[in-house]
């Protein structure tokens, strides 16, 4: 608990992070009051179409329909959120248990694995993405396991070189020697050791989530029941010298959030792993 | 001698950060150097000892600043020089070796061109080509290397640790400096190649009148190369003077007690407990080779780390195995504890063969020999409660979690800490605390042998002595059966009832502790005891006549 209590307040100390993490929970509250701040359905029409931002009616303007931009943006941030966080998840708990298996045993099994983890890395990933939703079906579940599957094997080769460097580490034989069953040893001693790295490259990857589901709703690959902000750039682009704010806004939204997702995955690298950090800290 | 001094650092103190454990890194330190004499700095970590040597060249750590003194080299004032005075200095009249060769040369560069480059950062354009290639020969001659000529054109890995400090001694040499900073240059390599060194040393300075500053942690060294000497403890100088008078007939309690803690000097206190006669562990032809593949179409490389080797472990009984490095003797503890599987042999250990066993056996079968590392930095999880630590092993055989903390607590007791350290993590203790807590972990288990991988290496010599006793009480006391790794001879000689040497991965010797070291049968033995550093001041171990002994 105190390390907790630690670890937060020199991640406060970061001033870049700081700005991050007000930014993203920014866009957490705006997703979560969503329904109360517009009470209608993002895909009404609410307005006469083409009305410019801060113009009355609306504030943010509406689009070719006549639906509010700022709905729009307000419920796009569930989706984006939703699905960066989900699709990274998926991603960790395939790639951490592909690299902890190959790092962890070594051998024949690392071999074969290792492979499987290139055979992935030598299809270029948003290729495999559009692939993916375009022969499943662009369902939400379809997404996440879409940009799960391309994510995933950055983490296993990370998991995999952090096992293999603690798995030699004396402490961990120490734990071997005391007759720990393999699992605990991994779980106890091997994993707690290697999560910052693989806590800080999760964070950045839910930035890149986002931006691959930006790409696949403007591609029309998003699931068509929710409103997305890559959907919303998508729509709108035919119409973009009429109608700036309908591509402009979402831009902002998608620019704003992957920034912030950024600055505090680099805040959490710089408090987690304070040796490798670019900056150094007091002597 | 001319009375002159060469360096002189009068009342040097270096200021450390505000919020460290002390004022000053380096505080009131006075001693000079003069031409053509050895004057060793001796101290344990935390001294302060690099940082006297480092501020003369003023290459302190950022956040360290002299904050007072002065050093005084023939008329210049270092602690007050311009950059560009030091950099004339660095490297030319005053020049400065390192504990690890390898780190302190360039990996991408030959080291004939390393050699060539010190040279002419200082002769500038006055020097031809050629005439920098011959003196780079000449150097590599010097410093006793074979073929100058085809050792100038390989690259450090090609060499081995000797070969590497003696090229790092042919840069220092290049410019005939008059003052050598030498910081710890022996204390990675072996106890043979460190011989040859000091030796190296002791000639370059006779030859060419220089002044040498040799900082070592090691009394052994000291005896072996100083003409005077001055031992700090925190920052501060505590006594100096020469070196027959210093460790002769010390003045000052510290330096009594370092002296005292010089391991092979003490008896073996504990000879003669009653040893059991059944083996309790026999290994029998024990081979390991490494290989390492390097790529597809290469062929694979096999490094035969342990050939045919044969050991007997009785109850109570204590085998010291010592080697240099890359004997193989590492890899043998590991093979015992089965970190390593080896590829032939069979180990009978407890009444069945330990090398058999499989899953849930191996691991019913692992509490009976447990394991003390040499580092005790890595070797405990830095996210796990000391006391954590110490209670798992039991708790994992099935003893209630009560008392498994129950008992660790009274473990940490038994070590010589307190018990709260069971709350604590392990970066809040020091690196003897860490030994003890090992050791804690290793014996909660009460297992019937112990294996003391380098467990004492890392620590200062009178941690060292510390944890030799409470080694050797725990012995006593659980009926531990020891095998010892090391490669320190004295300290073998304190704690091995028996003692096996190998070379490259072979045992060449082994017998009772008196006898390898009263009548050593084979010359590798007799090399090493010869190596042993201090030999003129301690005697050797099991002579108890030339000991040293203070009235």
């Amino acid at each position: 608990m105190r390390r907790a209590l630690n670890t937060l307040a020199s991640f406060l100390r970061h001033p870049a992070g700081v700005i991050g993490l007000v930014i993203l929970i920014g866009v957490v509250v705006l997703a979560i009051v969503a329904p109360t701040l517009f009470p209608v359905d993002p895909w009404d029409m609410v307005a006469a179409p083409f009305q410019p931002p801060f113009d009355g009616e609306t504030w943010l303007g509406s689009d070719m329909l006549g639906r509010d931009v700022a709905a729009c943006i307000a419920y796009g941030a569930r989706v984006s959120l939703l699905i960066g966080v989900s699709s990274t998840l998926a991603a960790l708990v395939i790639g951490v248990t592909v690299g902890a298996v190959a790092g962890y045993f070594g051998g024949r099994v690392d071999e074969v694995l290792m492979r499987f983890v290139e055979l992935f890395q030598t299809i270029p990933g948003f290729i495999l993405a559009i692939l993916l939703v375009a022969t499943l079906g662009p369902s939400l579940t379809n997404v996440i396991l879409a940009i799960g599957a391309v994510s995933w094997p950055q983490l296993a080769r990370l998991t995999r070189a952090e096992f293999l460097r603690l798995r030699s580490r004396e402490f961990v034989q120490a734990a071997v020697c005391q007759g720990q069953p393999p699992l605990s040893v991994v779980l106890r001693h091997i994993l707690p050791n290697a999560v910052s790295p693989i806590i800080v490259t999760g964070s950045l990857m839910i930035a890149s989530s986002i931006l691959i589901e930006s790409a696949l709703s403007f591609m029309g690959l998003g699931d068509p029941n929710l409103m997305s902000w890559g959907f919303m750039i998508g729509a709108s682009r035919s119409v973009m010298r009429q109608a700036w704010w309908m591509s402009v806004f979402p831009g902002i939204a998608i620019f704003l959030t992957v920034l912030a997702i950024n600055l505090v995955g680099e805040g959490l690298n710089d408090t987690l792993n304070p040796r490798l950090s670019r900056k150094a800290r007091g002597a | 001698m001319t009375d002159e001094p060469l360096l002189s650092i009068e009342n040097l103190s270096v200021a450390l950060p505000k919020g460290g454990d002390r004022q000053f890194a380096v505080e009131n330190v006075s001693l000079a150097v003069r031409r053509n004499e050895i004057v060793c700095l001796v101290g344990e970590s935390g001294s302060g000892k690099s940082i006297t040597a480092h501020a003369v060249l003023r290459l302190l750590p950022p956040g360290l600043d002299v904050a007072a003194g002065a050093i005084r080299f023939k008329d210049t004032d270092l602690a007050r020089a311009d950059e560009g005075t030091m950099r004339a200095l660095r490297g030319g009249p005053i020049s400065m070796i390192f504990q690890e060769p390898l780190s302190a040369l360039n990996p991408l560069t030959r080291v004939g061109q390393q050699i060539a480059e010190a040279i002419i950062t200082h002769a500038g354009a006055k020097l031809s080509g050629s005439e920098v290639d011959a003196r780079v020969i000449e150097l590599i001659a010097a410093v006793g290397l074979p073929d100058p000529p085809a050792l100038a054109r390989s690259y450090p890995f090609q060499l081995s640790g000797g070969q590497r400090q003696r090229i790092m001694i042919a840069i220092a040499m290049a410019n005939e400096p008059a003052l050598l900073l030498a910081d710890e240059p022996t204390t990675a390599l072996d106890v043979t190649t460190q011989k040859q060194i000091l030796a190296l040393v002791r000639r370059l300075q006779a030859e060419r009148g220089m002044g040498v500053l040799f900082i070592t942690h090691d009394f052994g060294v000291v005896a072996d190369i100083a003409d005077r000497v001055v031992v700090m403890r925190n920052g501060c100088v505590v006594e100096q003077g020469a070196v027959d008078e210093v460790l002769r007939a010390p003045k000052n309690d510290y330096t009594k007690a370092l002296i005292a803690a010089v391991p092979g000097g003490r008896p073996a206190s504990m000879r003669g407990h009653a040893l059991g006669t059944d083996p309790l562990l026999v290994a029998r032809g024990l081979n390991k080779v490494f290989t390492s593949r390097q790529g597809v179409f290469r062929p694979v490389r096999r490094v035969p780390a342990v050939q045919d080797v044969a050991l007997t472990l009785r109850p109570r009984e204590t085998v010291a195995v010592v080697g240099e490095s890359g004997s193989g003797k590492s890899t043998l503890a590991r093979m015992i504890m089965r970190l390593i599987e080896p590829d032939t042999g069979a180990i009978d250990f407890d009444g069945v063969d330990f090398l058999k066993l499989k899953g849930v056996q191996l691991r019913a079968m692992r509490r009976k020999v447990q394991i003390v590392f040499q580092d005790p930095f890595a070797a405990l999880d830095p996210r796990q409660k000391v006391g954590e630590a110490i209670a798992r092993g039991p708790m994992t055989y099935g003893t209630p979690p009560v008392d498994a903390i129950a008992e660790a607590k009274r473990l940490l007791a038994r070590v010589g800490l307190k018990e709260s350290a069971y709350e604590r993590y392990p970066h809040e203790f020091s690196g003897g605390q860490r030994q003890r807590i090992c050791i804690a972990r290793a014996i909660a288990l009460k297992p019937l042998v112990l294996v003391a991988d380098e467990a004492v290496s890392a620590l200062d010599v009178s941690v060292q002595q510390h944890i030799l006793e409470l080694l050797a009480e725990l012995r006593e006391e659980m009926s531990l059966a020891m095998l010892f790794i090391t490669h320190d001879l004295r300290v073998a000689s304190e704690i091995a009832d028996r003692i096996v040497v190998m070379r490259r991965g072979e045992i060449v010797e082994q017998g009772e502790t008196q006898s390898v070291f009263g009548a050593p049968q084979h010359a590798y033995t007799r090399e090493l005891l010869e190596a042993i550093p201090g030999r003129s001041l301690f005697g050797r171990p099991h002579e108890p006549s030339a000991n040293l002994r203070f009235a």
